[in-house]
């Protein structure tokens, strides 16, 4: 033991940005860096803080491109906020035809074969990344794994399982009932779930209530000057207005929102609300009047014009966490969610900040609602506020992550 | 309970420990549960070449499920083997490694991912084939690992490091096995039954012949299992010259299937392989049983000598059996060169070691005390 102790520090002193300060940590995500993304967002700002506390490396892939996995960036070493981050290079695109690998995996009759097809042809395929792993994976004293669903933990985590940490960022979908995802949710030490709500449904799928959990989530960091005047005043936005913020697409639920906005404004036009959407377009938006598409915003824009809203709208059923639905909690604005997505709806109930919709008719009413009465909105935003200053906060995520690698450590030592 | 059980090959004409122990456990099983077995249509173990008929088939109360091994093994596995064992080499070399072993039956697989959640719990055998390897991580909710692991060189290779952190409860033969592992891959939180196994009474023997023949040269040596190197037969040989030329006197009795040569000496006698009621007339009838391989994982020889009050003598370079002779008070652990005072020391104290092994075997190889053990470990995985 004492023995491997030594050969650990002489490697880490060898390790490029590698010091002695405390225990090394590698943290494999699928992208890194200046990346669109939740899950991606949510591992840079966990690196951040942890980064006191760990001699801490990335191991990630040469691409920013989570459709194509082309790679656009160097394969090798790079840094990011000064963070050593090993980027291994994707050795072939997602396939052309991934929907058809998709079809097969997920049908009824599928095979073994379809389903690790399925997880190549996914991707980011970077195989170089698993032979790191294979090879130097147990240097170091944990090795925390971002997102089930890709190629870098489905086949990474298996090669050094008594050292993994997973963030399995989980929601209902097709894939997480493949058998390849079962080794995934039992073999790692620990298990850092981002609700309540996600480890329910892990533990109904998977059964693997032995592996050691904790809802650890994110903390929020919230500006102290947000004015949402000064948004209005930039962007020319008058008026009450519902916001959304995220990447704009089918699957997060974009065209129902586009749906239930204009049969809303069509069925109703004495209110005068219009949408403002905060994000890049992955469909077309409709140019329809009332509704407002910015583009990507910086921080301040995102916060001022988050402080401004009537409410913030999160239409997509797929998250196991979204970030910017705590921000605008964060923010003191209460928010519209799908009814059909377990985690905000369940979270939305939790906190007491958020109203869920089933139906056209129930989007209408909820926002009529919001509109013809501020004080609703306001007292639902405190109420949300409380909750982001009770449980996603910094220094609570940071001990919890603590304690579930120093567990990790202790039973490698023992 | 419906309960399945994996393992690579099944039935009564297999040879092989792991194998004899699945087929008990799935018949003790059977007398209170619904008990299926999965593996293969292969009888032997190296080539795993098709034997028996594919498809389902009953073995008494056990429904046995038989799946089509494609392909026989390689010729050149040894060499892909000497590879990821002993050479530098990559993650895909050991991947690849594991398929090559065989046997490789997909239809097993398969089945486990389609009709794995039928069953209360999955019973695996034998961390080391492919069955096992490939299919515990579709069901590791309801998996049991009945590992049989030792400490070898394929334990470090790269379709186990998983393995060992998936099932719900590990099944071991000995407390060394599970002390092995344990240390191995830190997985001590995953509960563990340590199952050890039930005998039958011994059969109906006559140990007089045998005494009759050999006891006027001295004491009657005895070595009982496969004769060859593997087993580390050629160092007993070598002790055993040397205990004789050392002024010892006595006969060194091997008896089973010769695998190398034997020296052509009047005090050291191969009789190939024994009838079941021969094997326990011998054990009987011999003053020690001697077991010098490095590599067993339960040592069953020594378990049958003790149920007839013979004493045995163990290389004490296996944690396994001398921990089982350790436990039993039932003999000695001897060191290469200590082999003739170990010797004289057993036979110094025959009749009290004999019969401190048959109590031990009595207490923990009854059925009723088996049963309670396996009973223990399905109950950690039933879901």
């Amino acid at each position: 033991m004492r023995l491997a102790r030594v050969r650990h520090a002489a490697r880490a002193a060898r390790r490029p940005g590698g010091d002695l300060s405390g225990p090394s940590l590698l943290v494999v995500v699928q992208r890194y860096g200046d990346v669109p993304g939740g899950a991606e967002a949510h591992a840079r700002s966990v690196v951040q803080r942890l980064r006191p506390h760990f001699a801490i490396e990335v191991a990630t892939t040469n691409s920013t491109d989570y459709l194509t996995w082309k790679s656009d960036l160097t394969a090798g070493l790079d840094k990011v906020d000064g963070v050593t981050v090993r980027r291994f290079p994707v050795e072939r695109p997602r396939a052309w035809n991934f929907k058809l690998y998709e079809r097969r995996a997920f049908r009824g009759g599928h095979t073994l074969d379809d389903e690790r097809a399925f997880i190549d042809a996914q991707g980011p395929y970077a195989p170089e990344l698993l032979d790191f792993l294979y090879r130097r994976g147990r240097d170091y004293d944990h090795v925390l794994f971002f997102t089930y669903i890709y190629y870098p933990t489905v086949l990474g985590l298996p090669l050094v399982p008594e050292r993994a940490v997973l963030v399995p960022t989980a929601h209902e979908e097709s894939a997480i009932g493949l058998a390849a995802y079962k080794p995934v949710f039992h073999a790692p030490r620990a298990i850092a779930y981002n609700t309540e709500e996600e480890r329910r449904m892990v533990w109904r799928r998977f059964r693997n209530e032995r592996v050691s959990n904790e809802i650890v989530g994110v903390g929020i960091d919230v500006p102290a000057e947000r004015n949402a005047a000064r948004f209005r005043e930039k962007h020319g936005i008058t008026g009450p207005y519902l916001l959304y913020v995220g990447r704009i697409g089918v699957s997060k639920g974009s065209r129902e929102l586009f749906a239930n906005y204009e049969r809303w404004r069509a069925s109703d036009p004495a209110h005068d609300v219009s949408l403002v959407l905060v994000g890049d377009a992955e469909i077309a938006v409709p140019k329809k009047s009332g509704i407002v598409h910015l583009g990507r915003l910086d921080e301040r824009d995102k916060w001022d014009a988050l402080a401004g809203c009537a409410a913030f709208v999160m239409p997509s059923l797929l998250e196991s966490l979204s970030l910017v639905t705590l921000e605008a909690w964060a923010a003191g604005r209460p928010v519209i969610v799908d009814g059909r997505s377990p985690v905000l709806a369940g979270m939305a109930r939790r906190a007491g900040a958020g109203l869920a919709y089933r139906t056209s008719a129930e989007f209408a009413e909820i926002c009529e609602l919001l509109t013809d009465d501020p004080g609703l909105g306001d007292r639902l935003g405190r109420s949300g506020a409380d909750f982001v200053a009770r449980t996603y906060t910094w220094p609570r995520v940071v001990e919890t992550y603590l304690d579930l690698f120093a567990e990790v450590r202790a039973r490698l030592a023992a | 309970m419906r309960i399945l059980i994996v393992v690579q090959r099944y039935g009564a004409e297999v040879v092989g420990g792991s194998e004899s122990h699945a087929r008990v456990v799935a018949h003790r099983l059977a007398m209170v549960n619904e008990v299926e077995v999965a593996t293969t249509n292969a009888l032997d173990y190296w080539s795993w070449a098709p034997h028996f008929a594919v498809g389902e088939s009953m073995d008494g109360p056990v429904r046995v499920r038989r799946f089509a091994v494609t392909g026989v093994r390689s010729p050149t596995f040894k060499d892909a083997e000497r590879h990821v064992l002993f050479e530098r080499h990559t993650r895909s070399d050991e991947e690849a490694w594991l398929a090559m072993q065989g046997p490789h039956t997909p239809g097993l697989l398969e089945f486990l991912r389609r009709e794995g959640k039928s069953y209360n719990a999955i019973l695996f055998y034998t961390y080391i084939y492919e069955p096992t390897a490939a299919g515990l991580p579709l069901v590791p909710e309801r998996a049991a690992l009945i590992s049989t692991a030792h400490d070898e060189e394929p334990l470090r290779l790269v379709p186990y490091r998983a393995l060992f952190q998936l099932p719900r409860a590990f099944g071991f033969l000995t407390p060394e096995e599970r002390d092995l592992v344990h240390a191995r891959f830190r997985n001590e939180h995953i509960p563990s039954e340590v199952l050890g196994i039930g005998l039958e009474p011994p059969p109906w023997r006559d140990p007089e012949p045998f005494r009759e023949h050999y006891a006027p040269r001295g004491p009657l040596v005895l070595y009982l299992g496969q004769v060859s190197e593997g087993k580390a037969v050629d160092e007993l040989i070598a002790d055993w010259i040397a205990h004789r030329e050392g002024g010892g006197a006595g006969s060194l009795v091997l008896a089973g299937t010769a695998r190398m040569a034997i020296p052509e000496r009047d005090d050291i006698v191969s009789l190939g392989r024994v009838s079941d009621e021969d094997k326990y007339a011998l054990l009987e009838a011999a003053d020690v049983l001697v077991l010098p391989s490095h590599l067993e994982s339960l040592g069953i020889v020594l378990l049958e000598a003790w149920q007839v009050g013979t004493p045995c003598l163990v290389s004490a370079k296996n944690k396994v059996t001398s921990g089982q002779v350790a436990r039993a008070a039932g003999g000695a652990s001897y060191d290469r060169g200590g082999f003739a005072n170990a010797l004289a020391a057993v036979l110094a104290e025959r009749e009290r070691l004999g019969e401190s092994g048959r109590v031990y075997v009595e207490a923990e190889c009854a059925w009723p005390a088996f049963d309670t053990r396996l009973e223990q470990l399905v109950d950690l995985v039933a879901t």
